[in-house]
């Protein structure tokens, strides 16, 4: 791969991962009018880290000289959101989706420099995505292979 | 009663040596072991079968751990398995030689501590690795490095 196919690849990448936080971001911010609680709480947390892991891949991209790719006005649930229980489940999907992304990116990029705090993103999100799995009551509570398309 | 060896048996020996030395030489024209270095993965895997026995044994030792721990012995086990694969994909002679067991673990006074201690180096490790990788391996590592790194934070 030359050095330009590489730097593509990693800024595809890196758009993908940017286009999952701004789906999750809507995602916590359509949960968050269902969710009461210590459930609230952990949403509002979680919608804090994603904001912080948007703001890195943006920053990223901006270094690397590209357009950071933005968020769609809406996204289609996969299940209809109408309580708390199905506001629990579209945060799992979303955190899924978003290890799916951060592995895809560890994938695509060879840079230390993209690769350790895609790392990061997967580790830390591994353990978001298992406390709305327990939630959920979906086991095992910690994905087994973080990222793969079936996590278990 | 005689203090040296009979003469015959240092020849067969070289013989034997001979003949085991042909298919090792031919191996190594295929190109995978042309890298003296150990794959790094086979550390992980080691890792993963010695966590999963951990677990097994803490289990054995307090039946009231199987409800926290029985999950992390299956992804062990399932780490262990999908990293062994990688590992015999690159190396197929790998395949006729089954890693050795992992030595018994010892559990020490707090079993789910030395369990959650267990977890984190392996994570750590994984991680340590998974950054240096090719593309077509730091997938399977990186989640090994982010699965055994939340069971550290889980099972704390």
């Amino acid at each position: 791969m030359s050095g330009a196919e590489a730097r593509q690849a990693a800024i595809d990448g890196l758009q993908a991962a940017l286009a999952t936080e701004h789906a999750a971001l809507w995602c916590y911010s359509l949960a968050a009018a269902f969710l009461t609680g210590p459930a609230a709480d952990q949403a509002d947390q979680d919608a804090r880290d994603h904001l912080r892991l948007r703001s890195a891949v943006e920053r990223t991209l901006s270094r690397l000289g590209a357009r950071a790719v933005s968020a769609q006005p809406a996204y289609a649930t996969p299940e209809p959101v109408v309580d708390a229980d199905s506001a629990a489940g579209l945060l799992r999907v979303a955190e899924t989706d978003a290890l799916a992304a951060w592995r895809s990116l560890l994938e695509r990029s060879a840079d230390p420099a993209v690769r350790r705090p895609a790392l990061n993103a997967l580790v830390e999100g591994t353990l978001r995505c298992a406390r709305w799995r327990v939630v959920t009551g979906t086991p095992p509570a910690i994905p087994v292979f973080p990222g793969r398309d079936d996590p278990t | 009663m005689s203090a040296t060896p009979p003469v015959g048996v240092p020849r067969r020996r070289v013989l034997v040596a001979a003949l085991l030395a042909v298919p090792a030489a031919g191996g190594c024209s295929f190109g995978s072991d042309a890298d003296d270095a150990p794959d790094p993965l086979i550390a992980l895997a080691d890792a993963a079968r010695a966590d999963a026995g951990l677990a097994r044994a803490a289990i054995a030792a307090d039946g009231a751990l199987a409800e926290a721990l029985q999950p992390l012995v299956d992804a062990r086990a399932a780490h262990a398995a999908a990293l062994e694969a990688e590992i015999t994909r690159l190396d197929p002679d790998r395949a006729a030689t089954p890693p050795a067991p992992p030595p018994a673990p010892a559990l020490g006074r707090d079993p789910m501590a030395r369990v959650r201690e267990a977890c984190e180096a392996s994570g750590a490790a994984a991680a340590a690795a998974a950054v240096a990788l090719p593309a077509e391996r730091i997938g399977l590592v990186a989640a090994v490095a982010a699965c055994c790194s939340t069971y550290a934070v889980v099972l704390g």
